[in-house]
């Protein structure tokens, strides 16, 4: 490496052209590649690049049939330009119009706009004289002096927008409605990065050529966007991963003597998919690392479960590793990290809940011992029921379980006669409920009759739950009302939910 | 803020997507200082009739006025927090910035902004308890603490109109009582209120008015008229154990 940047110093002014170009090319196509990744139009992208055949060819021969000039730099960026813009265009306009979608669209527009350059090229092949070849694989090597000043100016032009309409820009890309809502002409916008994008791409065809122009693009930004969270240091970032993938790209096609564009390409690659290995918080070892630390749901319910139906709630680790089907280490692992979570006190040998633990523990009984009797209801042979009931009981979110309790007419025991908790989420002093959900020994306030209930009971009226009849399908309440009278109802389950009481 | 003109003012607006109306001949007036929610099914043109407002999405036909001014005009009065499933979560953002972002309309494009809308930005975070988590990217919050976010750079915006889009739309109970209490203190500013909302059963609750709609306004007004069961049932089309509920009177936690 070194031998080579002394003759970088001593040697051809080609091959500092060559890297004059190729530093100027990637930073810029890297730092536009930023926006394209976070767009999501990669695929637009590539349609511009190739549309650029297209004016290419136009501009060539404007210039050449009016001013006998051949190969005008200038004239070739504008016809690009144009032809890029019109495409972009056209696909808007008809994926907006009709029912076909975007992707398809772009297909057709910019092969059909890319052959119907190869066929200007075939028709005036005796005006002009471009290389197809080059056009498709790049001729770093090949950079004319007005190449390299159009390439300047494409760079400076690009990044001043960039940086003069940074907020703009990080807008319409984050939040188009709001874009739009603060005034900012989004369409405009749009255009001008479009455009943007179009100058960009020509600069890039001449080092890679039209079909890698997109790696260009899109590999460093897509490797800077695992590794950053703000947009002004995707940009940075961007443009480093750029300039290394040329540089290392260029050295090896150099020692290999292999086409410098595609060893560009590959080398950007390859950069992304070292990155997408290492990176810290979205690359696939650390992705694998958290997997490998956390601690599975199922595993964590089970534990508790264990746990609960402990005497006194408490049990040592040879508890856990009876009763579960998980390896000591695992368990081990897990208690360890309930205990971070303070789910779990393990003082000694015994490992015991915390509250918080313990509610958790509650509402997974609950859920299994609902679960049970609910498939006892369908008609699942009893010994069967716990296994099923184990598996279900991971489904406890609150609505679930409510919907349950609720369908089954709020049972107080589940078939195996063991009681069931109270639906403690809502069972909070103050709060209003339906008398269904009480049980024996809530007191409460009446704040709402149902048009369902004839008994002369009203708001204000204090109300004692006693113990249920008729197999716990008769809620009996004894109601004391402002005179100072007692009386003892009756309710079935539909009525009892038409009485709102809030819990003392 | 000239008092005689309504805040909203929505004259037969129509809005089509393709060949498909998302919104069919709309009117309606809303006065400034109101609270109104806007229910209706999925797909009813709810967020279009958002859009429409902050005037991002074209009328076929109709208009909408602010304050007795075209909507294209009116930029930077309307503040808005979008719906959750709209925004990219992966942007390579951080919530300070996006708070930044409600006063990015007080700066022309060339200047910096200034150590003045960085205070506001942070007071709006301080004022939905996500100062601390300022430097984090929003991807790495939890549902409520995104929704928060955005209202920060809302109450940093500041406008004259606030639009939100389903802001209770799978929030835990601290940050549906933290964004009450914004819009509380926001109408208590003087200023007009939108919000997009699907739960029928918090809707009376929660709002001075209701607007009910499927592409088509059915109906406008105080929540006890517009939470009809006749006219709910006409326009959910039988999604029937939401009426059960609002009609029993035990409508909490019974969503949609």
């Amino acid at each position: 490496m070194y031998d080579w940047l002394v003759e970088i110093h001593t040697a051809s002014p080609h091959l500092i052209k060559a890297l004059l170009t190729g530093l100027l090319v990637t930073t810029v196509c890297s730092v536009i590649g930023c926006f394209i990744v976070l767009k999501r139009t990669s695929f637009l992208a590539d349609a511009l690049a190739h549309s650029m055949l297209a004016g290419v060819v136009v501009g060539y021969l404007v210039m050449k049939l009016t001013f006998g000039q051949e190969a005008h730099a200038p004239a070739m960026l504008i016809g690009s330009i144009i032809s890029g813009i019109i495409t972009v265009a056209m696909i808007g306009f008809v994926s907006r119009m009709s029912r076909v979608k975007e992707d398809a669209v772009i297909g057709i527009m910019y092969t059909g706009i890319f052959a119907f350059g190869g066929v200007l090229v075939s028709l005036f092949s005796q005006y002009v004289h471009i290389d197809l070849l080059h056009f498709i694989v790049g001729q770093l090597l090949g950079v004319s002096d007005a190449d390299l000043w159009m390439m300047a100016i494409v760079s400076v032009v690009v990044l001043s927008f960039i940086v003069l309409m940074f907020r703009s820009l990080q807008l319409i890309t984050f939040d188009r409605v709001m874009a739009a809502s603060l005034g900012m002409n989004v369409l405009v916008l749009d255009y001008m990065l479009t455009t943007c994008t179009a100058m960009v791409v020509v600069t890039g065809v001449q080092v890679v050529g039209v079909i890698q122009v997109v790696g260009l693009l899109i590999a460093p930004a897509a490797t800077a966007y695992l590794l950053c969270d703000r947009l002004k240091n995707l940009l940075w970032v961007s443009a480093l991963f750029g300039w290394t993938g040329f540089l290392i790209g260029y050295y090896l096609s150099e020692t290999l003597n292999v086409a410098p564009g595609a060893m560009i390409v590959v080398t950007l690659t390859a950069q992304f998919l070292l990155v997408f290995l290492v990176a810290p918080r979205y690359g696939l070892l650390a992705d694998f690392q958290r997997r490998m630390r956390a601690v599975p749901q199922q595993f964590v319910e089970d534990i508790l479960g264990v746990i609960l139906r402990a005497d006194q709630e408490r049990c040592g680790i040879e508890d856990l590793i009876r009763h579960t089907d998980y390896k000591a280490e695992r368990i081990r692992k897990a208690v360890h990290s309930m205990v971070k979570q303070e789910w779990l006190v393990y003082v000694g040998d015994v490992i015991s809940f915390t509250e918080e633990g313990r509610k958790h523990a509650r509402r997974l009984l609950r859920a299994h011992r609902l679960w049970e009797t609910y498939l006892q209801h369908l008609g699942v042979a009893d010994e069967e029921l716990h296994q099923r009931a184990h598996v279900l009981e991971h489904l406890h979110d609150e609505q679930a379980v409510d919907y349950l309790d609720d369908k089954l007419g709020h049972p107080l025991t589940d078939p195996h006669g063991a009681e069931i908790p109270e639906d403690f989420e809502h069972l909070v002093p103050g709060e209003v409920m339906t008398l269904a959900i009480l049980r024996d020994g809530h007191r409460g306030e009446i704040v709402k009759v149902g048009s369902l209930i004839v008994e002369s009971i009203s708001p204000g009226d204090r109300v004692a739950v006693g113990v249920r009849e008729d197999d716990s399908q008769t809620w009996v309440v004894t109601v004391t009302n402002a005179a100072g009278k007692e009386s003892k109802y009756r309710f079935n389950h539909q009525e009892a939910d038409a009485i709102s009481i809030r819990l003392d | 803020m000239d008092s005689e003109q309504p805040a909203i003012d929505v004259k037969n607006l129509t809005v089509s997507y393709g060949p498909v109306p998302a919104l069919l001949d709309i009117s309606l007036k809303i006065d400034a200082g109101q609270l109104v929610g806007i229910i209706g099914p999925n797909g009813s043109g709810k967020s279009t009739l958002i859009k429409s407002l902050l005037g991002f999405v074209k009328a076929d036909f109709g208009e909408v006025q602010l304050f007795g001014e075209d909507v294209e005009k009116a930029k930077g009065r309307v503040a808005y927090v979008p719906q959750r499933g709209s925004v990219d979560w992966d942007f390579p953002i951080t919530v300070r910035e996006v708070a930044l972002m409600g006063r990015y309309g007080k700066q022309p494009w060339w200047s910096e902004m200034s150590a003045e809308d960085h205070d506001i930005a942070d007071y709006a975070l301080e004022q939905v308890r996500m100062a601390d988590l300022r430097d984090r990217q929003i991807g790495q919050l939890s549902g409520g603490q995104q929704q928060r976010v955005f209202m920060a750079r809302a109450i940093a915006q500041g406008g004259d109109i606030l639009l939100l889009d389903e802001p209770f739309a799978g929030v835990d109970a601290a940050t549906e009582r933290a964004i009450l209490d914004v819009l509380e203190s926001t109408r208590e500013a003087g200023r007009t209120l939108v919000v997009v909302h699907h739960d029928l059963a918090t809707a009376a609750e929660y709002f001075d008015a209701l607007v009910l709609l499927k592409q088509r306004l059915f109906a406008y007004g105080a929540p006890e008229h517009v939470l009809h069961p006749e006219l709910l049932s006409e326009v959910y089309e039988g999604k029937l154990r939401i009426f059960a509920n609002l009609q029993s009177g035990q409508a909490a936690g019974g969503g949609v």
